[in-house]
């Protein structure tokens, strides 16, 4: 007989950034399918789902929602940092725990989230550290207007000017304007080596296909010559940007058709993978231990019998891989197996001039 | 003034000492500082000289006082965060005394540590860095006599007072060293004693 329990979801299934949402959801609904039919498995998840349709101000009160109404005490859900944090003093009120799948941009422990997709140390610094070789140290960098765009192109900057580049340019979105042509006629004048991308949603399919025709203007502007790189976009958002993601190049943990994490299984995102690999290691924490999802995520951890999760930073070991998008989908430029996420950049050694890595095509 | 930027300090393995007796703030403070990467320490009722070695102190607002801490009262040598319980007005004031950089209000939970430290790192800079500038400008300001001296002496060969200014200016370019300490080596040499010198 199985155990039943509650598992919320808190994924916008509407808005602008509802491609990732919907890949996250059906990432962490494929884990919990997984387990309901595992008759080896004690536990049986009942998904309790909310939906902000990408209203910031709704993901506090419905988390409250589920963390009041029902059983749950986990939640798997939130694309952006905003929302994150918006949703931290609920789950800390109520002692539940946020499963959040989705890359950020790192400064953040909180003992209440754990964090199974990358920070900065797993996708921003070694995408640096291969561009500045392979292309040059001059950088254009764009975000949208909040912190993960903020936060993603200060670390840049820093990055940068330290290995000796320079930044030639820095422009922001609100999310959901469509507004680049600003962007795209600094472009024009700063002529960088390269274009950091942490725009997300419209913004971002917008200057993406904006930058594609600046290349047709102009061979400087072409991928090979000058790419657009990003740390959030995964296969979830190439059927949005269609061409225009020829030659984008990405870090994340997994592209589709990898192997090693999150075990066997085919993804179709990074996105899904963490989702996925998020839920099986609940199950896994929750597995044999009659009202352990009752507890506080510090004890339900102390009990777990190591698992995926470092109990200090409740960040994730992952591969990071930079991979190009050539013919549609992603090809692997470069990886590394097992690299431990350090959201303060306090635990790993952090290069301050770009090391000699070569392009592998 | 333009704001200098802010220097985000190298936080791995930093040692933080946590002055507050046993208590779940203690418990929820080091929770925050071991994922931030630092080494934790507590102490109770007072900091040992080993906190001259620390780069953080973190400590009690409601209950601490002077003795507690090895160093002269209001001159701590590293950054301070207050932990703030009561926010009685006596109580504040007597931490700004102590020299606190920055505060985390009690109970500390599940944040705040990290903007704390960045923030008393800051704070504990610029205090520094002011500091050190004030005295420079004092100590010049007390060498003006010294500085009106020199010149008069090096007019006194038949130089016009602006003359006499750009010689002194060339001096002290030359030997390297400020102008304030060149006026001083003239008058030394030139002028016999300097009665300054005697006030100290």
């Amino acid at each position: 007989m199985k155990r039943q329990i509650q598992l919320g979801l808190l994924f916008s299934r509407s808005g602008s950034y509802s491609l990732i949402s919907e890949a996250c959801r059906s990432g962490a609904l494929a884990a919990i399918a997984r387990i309901n039919g595992d008759p080896a498995h004690d536990v049986s998840f009942v998904p309790v789902e909310r939906d902000p349709s990408g209203n910031i101000d709704a993901y506090g009160p419905l988390c409250e929602e589920i963390l009041r109404d029902s059983g749950a005490r986990h939640v798997v859900g939130c694309i952006t940092s905003w929302s994150r944090k918006e949703v931290i003093p609920t789950v800390e009120k109520f002692g539940g725990t946020l499963w959040y799948a989705v890359p950020y941009e790192g400064f953040e422990a909180s003992d209440h989230v754990v964090y199974t997709h990358a920070c900065p140390n797993q996708h921003l610094l070694p995408l640096l550290d291969w561009v500045m070789p392979a292309h040059g140290r001059r950088a254009y960098l764009t975000g949208s207007n909040y912190i993960w765009g903020w936060e993603m192109n200060r670390l840049a900057r820093e990055r940068i000017l330290a290995a000796g580049g320079e930044v030639t340019g820095e422009r922001y979105l609100p999310i959901g304007s469509r507004d680049v042509g600003r962007m795209i006629e600094e472009l024009r004048f700063a002529r960088p080596d390269f274009i950091l991308n942490s725009m997300i949603g419209p913004s971002s399919y917008e200057f993406m296909t904006a930058y594609r025709g600046l290349g047709h203007e102009d061979a400087a502007f072409r991928p090979e010559n000058c790419p657009v790189l990003s740390c959030n976009l995964t296969e979830c958002e190439l059927p949005a940007l269609g061409q225009a993601a020829e030659g984008l190049v990405a870090a994340g943990p997994y592209f589709r058709g990898g192997t090693g994490w999150p075990g066997a299984g085919n993804f179709g995102s990074s996105h899904e993978a963490a989702a996925f690999s998020a839920v099986m290691e609940l199950a896994r924490l929750l597995a044999g231990r009659e009202g352990a999802e009752h507890l506080p995520l510090s004890q339900l951890l102390a009990g777990g019998r190591g698992g995926i999760v470092d109990p200090e930073t409740h960040h994730t070991v992952l591969p990071v891989i930079i991979a190009r998008v050539e013919g549609g989908a992603f090809t692997s430029l470069k990886r590394w197996e097992a690299v431990a996420g350090d959201p303060y950049l306090t635990r790993s050694k952090q290069t301050t001039k770009a090391p000699v890595l070569r392009v592998v095509s | 003034m333009k704001r200098r930027p802010i220097r985000i300090p190298n936080l791995g393995g930093a040692q933080a000492i946590i002055l507050h007796r046993p208590h779940p703030t203690v418990q929820a403070l080091t929770r925050q500082l071991t994922a931030i990467g630092l080494q934790v320490t507590q102490a109770w009722p007072e900091l040992g000289p080993e906190a001259l070695a620390a780069d953080y102190i973190f400590f009690d607002a409601d209950m601490s006082h002077d003795g507690m801490f090895p160093w002269e009262p209001g001159q701590p040598p590293i950054p301070m965060i207050a932990l703030i319980g009561s926010e009685a007005p006596g109580r504040i004031e007597w931490s700004l005394k102590a020299g606190s950089h920055a505060q985390l209000l009690k109970p500390v939970g599940d944040n705040g540590a990290y903007s704390a430290l960045l923030i008393a790192r800051d704070a504990f800079d610029a205090q520094k860095a002011l500091s050190a500038e004030i005295a420079d400008l004092r100590r010049r300001l007390d060498e003006r006599q010294t500085v009106v001296r020199a010149v008069a002496l090096l007019a006194a060969r038949g130089k016009s007072e602006a003359e006499a200014y750009a010689q002194l200016r060339q001096m002290a370019m030359a030997w390297r060293i400020s102008f304030e300490d060149a006026a001083a080596r003239i008058v030394a040499a030139q002028g016999g004693m300097d009665d300054r010198s005697e006030r100290g």
